[in-house]
């Protein structure tokens, strides 16, 4: 529990850390976050006109459902990609052998690995989904709110999770960045298209090694139907992923060889 | 005529650098299969619930491996690059050499995009076959004027970025132009064709240079008519003036307020 709490006041910190240097450049990171959030917004444009060609529902969604997974998978990525933005660099700091410096320090490595950087214009796509929600569910519909909220969460702490498991091979293999970028890029085209349009295998894999299907489609479900067991398998299996990569990273960390590089963390 | 060898040369080396590096293409080639692949299955469920605007699931997929294959083959980071050139200074070492930068420019990306169009045309070809088939009433004869088309798409795409990375002479920031540059050219003309738009918005898109980077060409090789091709080859040329003229203005603008320090 003391670890815990110990990792949460870390997180705070660095988030503390990254707000006020964002702040320092005010002008350039309220343009990215806008230009982010308009950016996309463009795709509420894409589904208006293909459910007007159709004017029915897609792949088992209607429009506001197709609005709701966006909502869930872009404030998740924000939210991701406001406090652990380092996820995308794991292999770079692995091969550089920038991660010396992160094993010097009395931190959780991974966690302080992490919640070193942040990215400004994922405050756009946070912002975008508490927009979208506003605008496309109402205020009054507190089930889809309450589940949005824990899409975000959850979601954001998986995307996170799915980008550290694939990075992490680099212990194992060497140079895998490809394999990091293409992890995220399904993990998001997964999220941001109806369910019902994909079958078989990448169905499987939805559940599995990408688990889109618990960023968003499964809050979507809770949001229309509320069902307790099918929270508590959202819950549980999120948990199970996020320890998993945990875990996985750990036992790569075990095979990093130190490069000797000297560097400064200012 | 030696100008012209000149910007030759940088286009042989630049061709040259692309397969050389050709391993490079191969996160490329993952991206736009899965692009394909999500947008297959996409458009697949969308006709499931009935025809759209005229075009056949097989031309709808045949259409979207040809407009990413333009955006693939339009990759050539000048908005990025030229953005850190114009911030951290470096471009004041290009500006005495016996080249107009603008045109360098061009010349030194066109082998990377020539490149691109060649091997993500191999793999445009390969997933619209296994996918959906051959495209209906499809004719070789025609491809040379869809390539044509194509190639300008290519020009406008270029040059309008340039200018957009160009404004980083007098603007600090200006990546929020770039997104919505960039959504707009995906929006009126990549993911879907204009004949999907309300009547309305789709006689203001064709005033626009937007889809004429994309939409144009991969209509004509996914559906071509004489008719279609004499309508939009001229706006094609038309709005490539209007990008070279801006880039090489933004370019004139720019560098006229440099200052440069020896040291």
């Amino acid at each position: 529990m003391k670890r815990i709490g110990s990792i949460l006041k870390l997180i705070a910190l660095y988030f503390k850390v990254n707000l006020s240097s964002a702040m320092e450049y005010r002008g350039s990171f309220l343009l990215q976050a806008f230009g982010m959030a308009l950016s996309n917004g463009s795709f509420v444009f894409f589904w208006w006109i293909a459910f007007q060609q159709i004017g029915g529902r897609i792949g088992g969604y209607d429009f506001k459902d197709v609005m709701f997974i966006w909502a869930v998978a872009s404030s998740a990525f924000g939210a991701s990609n406001i406090l652990f933005a380092n996820m995308n660099n794991i292999t770079r700091l692995i091969i550089s052998g920038e991660l010396d410096t992160f094993l010097l320090q009395p931190k959780d490595v991974l966690i302080n690995l992490l919640c070193a950087k942040t990215t400004l214009s994922a405050w756009g796509d946070l912002a975008y989904g508490f927009i979208l929600m506003a605008l496309t569910q109402g205020s009054a519909d507190g089930s889809a709110w309450a589940m949005f909220l824990v899409g975000m969460v959850i979601g954001g702490l998986l995307m996170t999770a799915v980008s550290v498991m694939a990075h992490t091979f680099t212990f194992y293999f060497g140079d895998a960045s490809l394999i990091g970028g293409m992890a995220l890029e399904l993990t998001i085209n997964f999220c941001i298209y109806p369910e019902g349009i994909y079958r078989g295998f990448v169905r499987l894999l939805m559940v599995t090694l990408i688990p889109a299907t618990f960023i968003v489609h499964v809050p979507l479900r809770l949001a229309r139907t509320f069902h307790p067991l099918l929270l508590a398998i959202l819950l549980g299996v999120s948990l199970l992923y996020c320890c998993l990569a945990y875990w996985f990273f750990y036992r790569g960390l075990k095979k990093y060889e130190s490069g000797n590089l000297i560097i400064t963390r200012m | 005529m030696r100008a012209l060898r000149k910007y030759g040369t940088v286009l042989r080396l630049s061709l040259q650098n692309a397969f050389v590096y050709r391993s490079n293409v191969i996160g490329g080639f993952l991206f736009y299969t899965v692009f394909i692949f999500v947008f297959f299955n996409l458009w697949r469920a969308i006709y499931r619930e009935g025809q759209v605007a005229g075009y056949s699931l097989t031309q709808m997929v045949w259409y979207l491996c040809m407009t990413e294959l333009i955006m693939f083959g339009c990759k050539s980071n000048i908005y990025g690059q030229m953005n850190e050139e114009v911030k951290s200074g470096s471009i004041a070492y290009q500006l005495n050499k016996p080249y107009h930068y603008v045109v360098y420019q061009f010349f030194n990306a066109a082998g990377g995009m020539l490149f691109n169009l060649i091997i993500y045309g191999i793999l445009a070809i390969i997933l619209g076959m296994i996918m959906v088939g051959p495209i209906p009433g499809f004719r070789l004869a025609n491809l040379p004027f869809a390539l044509i088309s194509a190639l300008l798409g290519m020009v406008i795409n270029f040059f309008f970025l340039m200018t957009l990375g160009l404004t980083s002479f007098r603007l600090e920031e200006n990546f929020a132009f770039f997104l919505i540059y960039q959504k707009l050219v995906f929006m009126l003309g990549m993911f879907i064709p204009v004949e999907f738009l309300p009547g309305w918005l789709q006689g203001i898109t064709r005033c626009l240079p937007f889809p004429y980077v994309t939409w144009a060409p991969a209509r004509l090789i996914v559906a071509f008519s004489w008719e279609f091709f004499r309508e939009v080859l001229p706006v094609q040329f038309l709005w490539a003036l209007v990008s070279v003229l801006s880039a090489l203005g933004m370019y004139r603008y720019g560098v006229a307020g440099i200052q440069a320090h020896g040291g």
